[in-house]
């Protein structure tokens, strides 16, 4: 049966297997006609549900398939969403000048704290993410003649493509849209590799995979970078989307909050975090209008997710659409995994 | 059996008694449908009930260390719209309040909400200055009228002006730079400064140097602590070590009142005068301070024993409604409100021509709890007094008294 | 000369203020392996309780006792029926159950006691400066330095000493086996959640009078704590108490030799720490 490969890893796993290709359907489609019906308002609110739906899933390649918990990940966001804020006001415009230098700048970012941090693990990588981002946050905060200190940068003029005007809200979105869905299905090709199913044996047991001669260290580094490159581009749109840039972007309570949305969609999954990203969007930005004590609703929200629904939005998702199973924060049918080094030399 | 038909009567009643409920509410209903149309004035239902009500969006803090700030300015707020029966123009006033979290981030988002999906006809409050400069943008381009009740960062009326940007609050520049004058005059020829390290600091700090090195003056050393800084210590230590005769600070909320105490508890405010931007010493912050306080000479636009009939007539009816006393941030939160009322008694409630009602906002001019308050032309900043106050107690209470009045104060503009 | 030793004592009293703070978050983990995100959340509980407790006797005393107690009840509100199902899951979990409790707690804190920034005064007797090395210093300060130090001591011997501390390692180490013993050891993690939530309580009406009391402040402090028993070795309690003593001294020493990195600066040394000894100073294995 062709099933969208792209599509498996996506969804969580549910009974139906051409539920999951409808879900994916119906969804798609809603995302593409919803600006159409005229709100500009829908179209804002739904971009800024794409943007952090591309920094919750590429945390969750660190989080749910290789077993790393990092709080520094908006680091990576936050340099990108100041290059884009510099490059626009001082340089270029140009999208395509834009857009490669931010995620050029987000991956270094990465790539320089997981040469550190993946050197410890557990809690204290944990802590060592946070310290780093801290460090970029610090940075911001203190260069205020580049970066513009605790004001920020404002007046970030939407990026200039040559044939497009993305200054109105819905093009713009059309834009953010299928950078989103590149970015869903690139992840979904590397959670269903070789490579992502090493991933997966580097969270169950790092040990073993060592000691079949896997080097877990690049493995861990790879993971790290190129969740450094995604969050990297959700940076740079959210710069974009805002047209405004603050040392808050590098706060901890960023790296919080996207931690958060993958906790609360579900670690494991990608739809799963985007469909965080949305909830915790939504809660934050409606709860809040109706109720100062948003605060204590999404506190509850988190304990009764703890609690009662561990893998979160997709884990209950996957019981209501099939047989009760407990969802595995698997590759189902993932390839063979690469040779290990040892055997290819054996031979 | 004789329960079931009780409970059936019982419901029976409960139908009719339902329908008849119904029925009443549906005459009611259409009795005040058709008083509000425009021909039905038999009932004697004014007219004001006719037209839509104007749609006010205030967005402040309501949460994290500036909340209080959110709750005054509300309240400043509330005070005068209550005084005037919530309407304006001949027509009626409502508002949706939202939280801007202290977060930029948030502070966009919330602003487009109230300008997208809210349509609002006006947009105020805003406590930070970041999340101003953050959604300056998204107000001219929407051609959204903001009133600024206080974020103070000099450039919102300077290089980012917008003509739909009104601010009745102030500039950093306006509160500290006439102080460096008099400074130099009655408290000492040499200053050392600090400040918690952000925009609003040191903008106060630049001030200052401003009037008060062309005096004659000479700044012996800064120190400028971070944010959210907890121990002052190593600060006060070094600001010790130059042995100043007097400093100048600058700080709000929590940071004012460890930075208060703890000069105290070092030894910082015996060894020389202390004096600092108004906010350090502020109605919000000073319960807190306590006896710690006492003495401190500030420059602000107010001062809650400024004696004017306007001040005493407005701080005497919010203790009276709230039960506590006000502070600068109320006093900006009343004048925010009348600046609204009075651009829309002028153009007779008329919001959809917004060049029109910039323009009568920019003429309005009134006699304030502040003094005489007016708009810069140029600028939509206000045109204010600025006066030296100091804490002292009052009865049981400490309080800020007004000492000098440096006169009216107009931001520059660049 | 004068001037560093002075900032010495500077640093000395803040790291002793962040060992009151940190114990109960160290004594958590040392014992349950949870990092109790809560912790913030019950520090800031326990000032507010101070607070009312002093408006009510007037008694600074009175406050620092029966906070902490309040404050370990509320521990045991969330131990018992939430906590405790989560022990068979894994330590992830736990530790985002706590971060739920710490959004629930800073928001309950706003509801009921409002968003002024508070303080607390310190105790009559105590609310004076003393001179030291020519300059004043202020007496609670002093009063800190010793808590934290009875604490440690006291600390020590509770648990590195005593029966019942060996009761409860063992629990940690090998919880079948102790429980095979006939040792409660289900009860044994409450009591201890407890101490360690009334500890963070005790930390916060100790603390009020020098950081103030105010919504923030709560997250403000998870993040050094936490800085402090990572340096220090998670789990182990001279880790806690050297951990807050170098991150104090660090941090002093940083704002005065380094001002535009004093935001920075504890972060830097726990990160060095870090890539030095991944476990901490005192960590045996890195987790």
């Amino acid at each position: 049966m062709n099933r969208a490969p792209g599509a498996r890893a996506f969804l969580p796993a549910s009974g139906i297997r051409g539920g999951r290709r409808l879900v994916l359907l119906v969804v798609a489609a809603a995302l593409l006609l919803v600006p159409l019906t005229g709100s500009r308002f829908a179209a804002t609110t739904l971009t800024e549900m794409l943007v952090f739906a591309i920094f919750a899933m590429s945390l969750d390649l660190l989080v749910g398939y290789t077993g790393l918990v990092s709080l520094g990940h908006a680091a990576p966001f936050g340099v990108a969403a100041y290059t884009v804020a510099l490059l626009s006001t001082h340089g270029t415009a140009a999208l395509a000048a834009t857009l490669p230098a931010a995620l050029v700048a987000g991956t270094a970012a990465a790539a320089l704290i997981g040469v550190f941090a993946l050197r410890a693990a557990g809690v204290y990588f944990l802590m060592l993410t946070l310290a780093f981002a801290q460090m970029a946050f610090a940075v911001a905060h203190e260069w205020a003649g580049v970066t513009g200190g605790t004001n920020g940068l404002s007046g970030i003029p939407r990026p200039a493509l040559p044939a497009a005007d993305l200054g109105g809200a819905v093009p713009f979105y059309y834009l953010v849209l299928l950078l989103a869905g590149l970015a869903a299905v690139v992840l979904a090709r590397i959670t269903r590799s070789p490579f992502g199913a090493a991933l997966a044996g580097v969270r169950e047991n790092e040990a073993r995979m060592r000691a079949m001669g896997y080097d877990t260290f690049r493995l861990k580094m790879a993971a790290f970078v190129i969740a450094g490159a995604a969050a990297a581009l959700s940076g740079a749109l959210y710069a974009y989307y805002n047209g405004f840039v603050s040392p808050d972007v590098l706060y901890w309570t960023t790296s919080g909050q996207v931690l958060v949305m993958v906790l609360l969609g579900g670690a494991g999954t990608l739809a799963g975090p985007a469909a965080g990203a949305a909830a915790v969007l939504l809660l934050q930005n409606l709860a809040s209008s109706y109720t100062e004590r948003w605060t204590l609703i999404l506190g509850a929200a988190f304990i009764l997710v703890v609690l009662a629904a561990p893998s979160g939005l997709a884990g209950v998702a996957a019981r209501l659409g099939g047989p009760l199973r407990r969802l595995r924060a698997a590759n189902p049918g993932a390839g063979p995994l690469p040779p290990a080094p040892s055997e290819g030399a054996a031979r | 059996m004789g329960d079931d038909r009780t409970v059936a009567s019982r419901k029976t009643l409960t139908r009719r008694t339902l329908l008849r409920g119904a029925a009443g509410a549906g005459l009611a209903g259409a009795a005040i449908a058709g008083a509000g149309s425009p021909g039905a004035r038999g009932f004697g239902v004014p007219a004001v009930l006719a037209a839509a009500p104007v749609k006010i969006g205030l967005l402040v803090s309501y949460s994290k260390v500036y909340g209080q700030l959110g709750e005054d300015i509300t309240a400043g707020m509330t005070l005068y719209l209550d005084g005037i029966g919530w309407t304006a123009g001949g027509r009626r006033i409502t508002w949706i309040r939202e939280d801007e979290e202290i977060d930029p981030q948030v502070g966009v988002r919330k602003t487009r909400k109230l300008i997208e999906a809210d349509g609002v006809d006006f947009l105020t409050g805003i406590v930070a200055t970041p999340t101003a400069y953050a959604i300056r943008d998204m107000v001219h381009n929407s051609k959204t009228i903001l009133v600024v009740s206080n974020a103070g960062g000099n450039l919102l009326t300077r290089a980012r002006r917008s003509p739909y940007i009104f601010r009745v609050s102030f500039t950093s520049w306006q509160v500290s730079a006439p102080f460096g004058k008099w400074f130099y005059d009655n408290v000492a020829r040499t200053a050392a400064l600090t400040a918690a390290n952000y925009g609003f600091g040191t903008e106060s700090l630049a001030a200052f140097k401003e009037t008060f090195i062309p005096a004659g003056g000479k700044v012996i050393g800064e120190v400028l602590p971070p944010l959210n800084n907890t121990d002052y210590a190593p600060y006060i230590t070094q600001v010790l070590k130059m042995s100043p005769e007097a400093t100048y600070n600058f700080y709000s909320g929590s940071d004012a009142v460890r930075f208060v105490a703890q000069s105290v508890q070092y030894g910082l405010a015996k060894a020389s005068r202390t004096t600092g931007a108004g906010f350090m010493v502020e109605q919000d912050v000073l319960p807190a301070e306590g006896v710690n306080a006492l003495n401190i000479y500030s420059p602000l636009h107010w001062a809650l024993k400024l004696q004017n009939p306007e001040n005493l007539a407005f701080t005497r009816a919010y203790r009276t409604r709230f039960k506590r006393d006000a502070s600068v941030f109320a006093m900006q939160g009343y004048d925010a409100a009348r600046v609204i009322v009075e651009g829309l008694n002028r153009t007779g409630g008329n919001t959809t021509d917004k060049d029109r009602l910039v323009e009568a906002m920019a003429a309005v001019k009134f006699a304030s709890p502040r003094g005489q308050f007016e708009f810069d032309p140029n600028t939509h900043n206000v045109i204010q007094n600025i006066y030296v106050r100091q804490v002292r107690q009052i009865g049981s209470d400490l309080a800020n008294v007004v000492f000098v009045n440096l006169g009216r104060v107009t931001d520059p503009g660049k | 000369m004068t001037f560093y030793l002075l900032q010495a004592l500077n640093g000395c009293a803040y790291g002793m203020l962040l060992f009151l703070l940190a114990a109960g978050l160290s004594l958590i983990f040392g014992l349950m392996e949870i990092v109790n995100l809560a912790h913030g959340g019950f520090y800031l509980l326990g000032a507010y309780l101070g607070l009312s407790i002093f408006r009510w006797t007037g008694s600074f005393w009175l406050a620092l006792a029966i906070a902490p107690l309040i404050t370990g009840g509320a521990g045991f509100l969330l131990e018992w029926p939430f906590l405790r199902p989560l022990y068979r899951r894994t330590h992830l979990d736990q530790i985002l159950l706590t971060f739920g409790f710490a959004f629930v707690l800073t928001d309950l804190t706003r509801w009921l006691w409002g968003a002024d920034v508070q303080s607390l005064p310190a105790p009559r007797g105590l609310d004076q400066s003393v001179v030291i090395l020519g300059t004043l210093f202020p007496a609670y300060r002093l009063f800190v330095i010793g808590a934290g130090a009875a604490l440690a001591l006291g600390l020590w011997l509770g648990l590195v000493r005593s029966r019942l501390g060996a009761v409860v390692r063992a629990g940690v180490a090998n919880r079948e086996m102790t429980q095979a013993l006939g040792i409660d050891v289900a009860a044994v993690f409450t009591g201890v959640f407890v101490f360690g939530t009334a500890l963070a309580g005790l930390a916060g009406v100790a603390a009020a009078p020098i950081l103030g009391v105010f919504p923030g402040v709560d997250f403000d402090i998870l993040i050094v704590t936490l800085i402090v028993v990572v340096v220090g070795g998670l789990g182990t309690f001279s880790g806690a108490f050297w951990g807050s003593l170098l991150i104090g001294e660090a941090d002093t020493f940083g704002k005065v030799l380094v001002p535009q990195a004093a935001l920075v600066v504890i972060y830097l040394v726990m990160a060095a720490v870090l890539l030095a000894r991944p476990a901490g100073l005192f960590g045996g294995r890195a987790r």
